[in-house]
C-alpha cells in the first residue's frame, strides 16, 4: 500500500514533468515554430492545445500582433527644391510569415526593425526628392505615405513581415529656415496690420468727409429755402407798400422823409449845427408872413 | 479555505477536522514519502494505520486541487469586461460580477477596462502651459508654422481587438502617434488662417475622424469621443505681431466708429441749424408782411386824411416833426451871415462828449430795414443844413 502510494505519488509527478515537456500552449497573440533539433518542422498559427516531442523537439514564440516602430530621431531629407527636412515618421507593421522571419532576421525583432527602417528610409528619401515641400506637407501627403507604404511592404515580404503603414509625423524644418519662417511671417502680419489701421484711417476719413459733405448740403439748401421764404416775404411786403404808397407817392416821400428825419435824429448824442438863415428858423427871426 | 464547509464533503467524517492532527498527519506523510529524513525512521514508522495515510495524502491532494480550483474566481467590475482564454484561444467575453473560469493553464483571464474615458495630450503636458514644442508645432498649407495643443478623448470599445490585435506598451502612446500624425496631415492640408480662428471646430472634427480611421484600420478596439483643441495659436516668435494685427483690426474698427460717431453728431447738428433757418425765414416773412401791411394801412389811413386838407396836415407833420427832433437833441446855432468870413471853429467832439452821459442809447428799430438810415453823428453842417431846405410847394 505504501509503496503503491509512493509510487503513485512519483509517478504522477513524472507524468506531470513528461506532459509539461509535451504539451505547449499557443496564444492566440502568438504564432510558433515548432524545431527539432534546430530543423524547423512546422508552424503553429492557430491557436490552441499543442504537443511536440519532448526533449527532441522545442518550441519558440513570435509575436503576431501588429507592432510598431516609431524613431525617436528625425531623419533629414532632401525635397525636389533641394531643401532640408526633419521627417519623423513611425511604421506598422507584423510578422506574417514566421518561419521566412525566423530564417532571414534569426527572430531577432531589433534586426528586424533595423532592415524595416533602412527601407522605409531610403524610400522615403527617393519620394522626398521627388517632390516639393508643399506637396509633402500638404497636397501629396496621403500619397507619399501610400506609395512608401507599398515600396516598403514588398521589400519587408522578403523576410516574412508585412508593412501596414508607414506615417508621417512631423515634417518640419530645420532651425535656420524655421527661422526665417517666422521672421516672413511677421513681415505679413505686420503688412496686414498697415493695411488694416490704414483702412481703418481712410473708412473713417471718408465717412467724416460725407458728414461734412451732407452738413454743407443740408445747410445750404436749408439758406436756399429760407431766402426763398424770405423772398417771399419781401415780395410781399413791397407789393403791400407798392399799392399803398402808390396811391400818392409825393406825399409817402414826404411822409416817409418826416419819419427818417425822426428817426434819425433822436438822441441827446445828435448834434444839430443850424445856421440862423435856414428857412427852418423863418419864424425864429420873426413873424412875418414875407415867404421867400 | 472551503474545508470546513459541509459542501465539500470531509473524509474524516465527524467534525472539523483539527489542524494539528492534519500537520501531523502531513509530517508524517511526507517522511513516509521521503523517508530517511532527519535521521532515522521514526519509531512507530510502521505502526500508522495505511489507511490513515491514504486519507492524508488524499487530503494533501485534495486541499491543493482546492487552492487550484478557487484560483479561477475573479471579479469583473461593471466597467470592465473580462475575456477568458481556453488553451490561448479567446472563447468568451464576461460582463460584471463574480466570474469563474478554469484554472491555468486550462483557461486563463484577463480584464480590460472600457467605460473609463482616457485622455491623451498633444503638444502639452499636464497644463497647457506646459508645453512640448517637437508635438505643437507644424507647418500649414501656405508654409506657415504653428503651434497647437489639444487633448483625445477616448475609450476601449472591443476588449478583444483591443487585446489581440496590437502590441501596445500602451495605449496613450499608440493615441498620441496616431493623433500626431493626424493633426499634422488635417493642418497640413489647411492654411493658416483657417486653422487659428474660423476654422478650428473643423479642424477638430476632421482631425477625430481622421485618428478614428487609422485606429480602425490597425483594428485597435479603440473608439475616440473627442478631440478638444485647447489651443491653437501662432508660434511665441511671432506671437507679438500677431496680437498687433488683431488690435489694428480693432483700431481700425474703432475708427470707424469714430468717423461714425462725428457724422452721427455733425448731421444732425446740420439738421437742426437748418431747421432754424427755416423757422428764422418763416418768422422773417411773417414778419416783413405784418409790418407792410401796418405800415400800408396807416399810411392809407393818413393818406385819407392828408387828401381832404393836404396844406394843413402837411405842414401840421412838418412842424411835428420839428418839434420831435429839436426837443429830442442837440443844438448849436450858428449865424453865418453876421460871422463874415470868419473861420468858425466847433469841437464837435467835445460837444458829443459833453451830451453823452455814457453809452448811446440803442437806435430803435427802424420800421422797415431795408430803408432804414443809419444813426449817425453829426455831419458837416451844410449836409445837415440841406435836409431842411426842402422845396415848398408853390402854392
Amino acid at each position: 500500500m505504501k509503496l503503491n502510494m509512493t509510487n503513485f505519488l512519483v509517478g504522477a509527478v513524472v507524468a506531470l514533468i513528461l506532459a509539461s515537456m509535451s504539451i505547449f500552449i499557443v496564444d492566440q497573440r502568438q504564432t510558433a515554430i515548432v524545431f527539432q533539433l534546430g530543423e524547423v518542422v512546422r508552424v503553429e498559427t492557430a491557436p490552441g492545445i499543442k504537443f511536440k516531442v519532448p526533449l527532441l523537439q522545442n518550441v519558440r514564440f513570435f509575436d503576431s500582433r501588429i507592432l510598431t516602430l516609431d524613431s525617436d530621431d528625425p531623419e533629414r531629407f532632401i525635397t525636389a527644391e533641394k531643401k532640408n527636412v526633419l521627417v519623423d515618421s513611425f511604421i506598422k507593421w507584423r510578422i506574417i510569415d514566421v518561419k521566412q522571419y525566423y530564417i532571414s532576421v534569426g527572430g531577432d525583432e531589433a534586426r528586424a526593425q533595423t532592415r524595416l527602417t533602412q527601407t522605409v528610409n531610403s524610400t522615403l528619401r527617393e519620394e522626398f526628392g521627388k517632390r516639393t515641400i508643399h506637396e509633402v506637407v500638404s497636397g501629396k501627403r496621403e500619397e507619399l505615405m501610400r506609395v512608401v507604404q507599398e515600396k516598403t511592404d514588398v521589400d519587408a515580404r522578403k523576410i516574412g513581415v508585412e508593412v501596414l503603414d508607414v506615417r508621417l509625423k512631423r515634417v518640419d524644418f530645420p532651425n535656420t529656415i524655421s527661422d526665417s519662417i517666422y521672421s516672413r511671417m511677421e513681415a505679413e502680419r505686420k503688412r496686414v496690420a498697415n493695411e488694416l489701421r490704414a483702412t481703418g484711417n481712410a473708412e473713417s476719413e471718408k465717412i467724416r468727409a460725407d458728414a461734412d459733405r451732407q452738413r454743407e448740403v443740408i445747410l445750404a439748401q436749408a439758406y436756399r429755402d429760407a431766402q426763398k421764404i424770405k423772398g417771399e416775404g419781401d415780395a410781399r411786403a413791397s407789393a403791400l407798400y407798392a399799392a399803398a404808397f402808390g396811391r400818392n407817392p409825393e406825399f409817402y416821400a414826404f411822409y416817409r422823409s418826416l419819419d427818417v428825419y425822426k428817426q434819425g435824429f433822436k438822441n441827446k448824442s445828435d448834434v444839430m449845427v443850424l445856421d440862423a438863415g435856414s428857412p427852418f428858423f423863418k419864424y425864429l427871426k420873426g413873424s412875418g408872413r414875407d415867404g421867400k | 479555505m472551503g474545508l470546513n464547509d459541509p459542501q465539500w464533503g470531509n473524509k474524516n467524517s465527524g467534525g472539523p477536522p483539527d489542524l494539528e492532527e492534519m500537520m501531523r498527519k502531513f509530517n508524517r506523510k511526507i517522511e513516509s514519502l521521503f523517508g530517511r529524513s532527519g535521521g532515522g525512521s521514526p519509531k512507530g514508522g510502521g505502526s500508522q494505520p495505511a489507511g490513515g495515510m491514504g486519507s492524508g495524502i488524499g487530503l494533501i491532494v485534495l486541499i491543493v486541487a482546492l487552492i487550484w480550483i478557487a484560483s479561477g474566481f475573479y471579479i469583473v467590475d461593471a466597467s470592465q469586461r473580462g475575456v477568458v482564454l481556453r488553451f490561448g484561444k479567446q472563447v468568451e467575453i464576461t460582463d460584471a460580477g463574480p466570474r469563474w473560469h478554469f484554472p491555468y493553464p486550462i483557461e486563463t483571464v484577463e480584464v480590460v477596462n472600457l467605460s473609463q474615458v482616457r485622455t491623451v495630450e498633444v503638444g502639452y503636458r499636464d497644463n497647457e502651459k506646459n508645453k512640448m514644442l517637437k508635438e505643437s508645432l507644424m507647418l500649414t498649407d501656405d508654409e506657415n508654422i504653428i503651434d497647437i495643443q489639444f487633448a483625445v478623448q477616448y475609450f476601449l470599445k472591443d476588449p478583444a481587438e483591443y487585446l489581440f490585435n496590437n502590441r501596445m506598451a500602451d495605449d496613450k502612446e499608440t493615441v498620441r502617434q496616431v493623433a500626431e500624425t493626424a493633426i499634422r496631415e488635417v493642418v497640413g492640408r489647411s492654411k493658416m488662417d483657417f486653422v487659428l480662428y474660423e476654422g478650428r471646430e473643423q479642424i477638430a472634427a476632421s482631425t477625430t475622424k481622421l485618428i478614428q480611421d487609422i485606429l480602425d484600420r490597425y483594428k485597435s478596439g479603440i473608439i475616440v469621443s473627442k478631440v478638444t483643441m485647447r489651443n491653437a495659436q501662432p508660434p511665441e516668435q511671432v506671437q507679438a505681431a500677431f496680437d498687433d494685427a488683431v488690435k489694428a483690426s480693432q483700431d481700425r474698427e474703432r475708427q470707424k466708429n469714430e468717423g461714425q460717431a462725428y457724422a452721427n453728431d455733425v448731421v444732425p447738428r446740420a439738421k437742426g441749424a437748418a431747421a432754424r433757418l427755416m423757422q428764422e425765414a418763416d418768422g422773417y416773412k411773417q414778419r416783413v408782411v405784418a409790418n407792410a401791411e401796418g405800415d400800408a394801412s396807416r399810411f392809407k389811413q393818413i393818406l385819407v386824411e392828408y387828401e381832404k386838407a393836404p396844406q394843413v396836415t402837411r405842414e401840421r407833420m412838418y412842424q411835428d416833426m420839428k418839434q420831435q427832433i429839436l426837443t429830442s437833441t442837440s443844438k448849436v446855432l450858428v449865424d453865418q451871415k453876421s460871422g463874415g468870413g470868419n473861420l468858425l471853429y466847433l469841437p464837435l467832439d467835445k460837444l458829443i462828449q459833453s451830451t453823452n452821459p455814457g453809452a448811446d442809447a440803442p437806435p430803435a428799430a427802424k420800421t422797415a430795414e431795408q430803408l432804414a438810415v443809419p444813426a449817425e453823428a453829426a455831419p458837416a453842417p451844410r449836409v445837415r443844413e440841406s435836409l431842411f431846405g426842402r422845396e415848398r410847394e408853390a402854392r
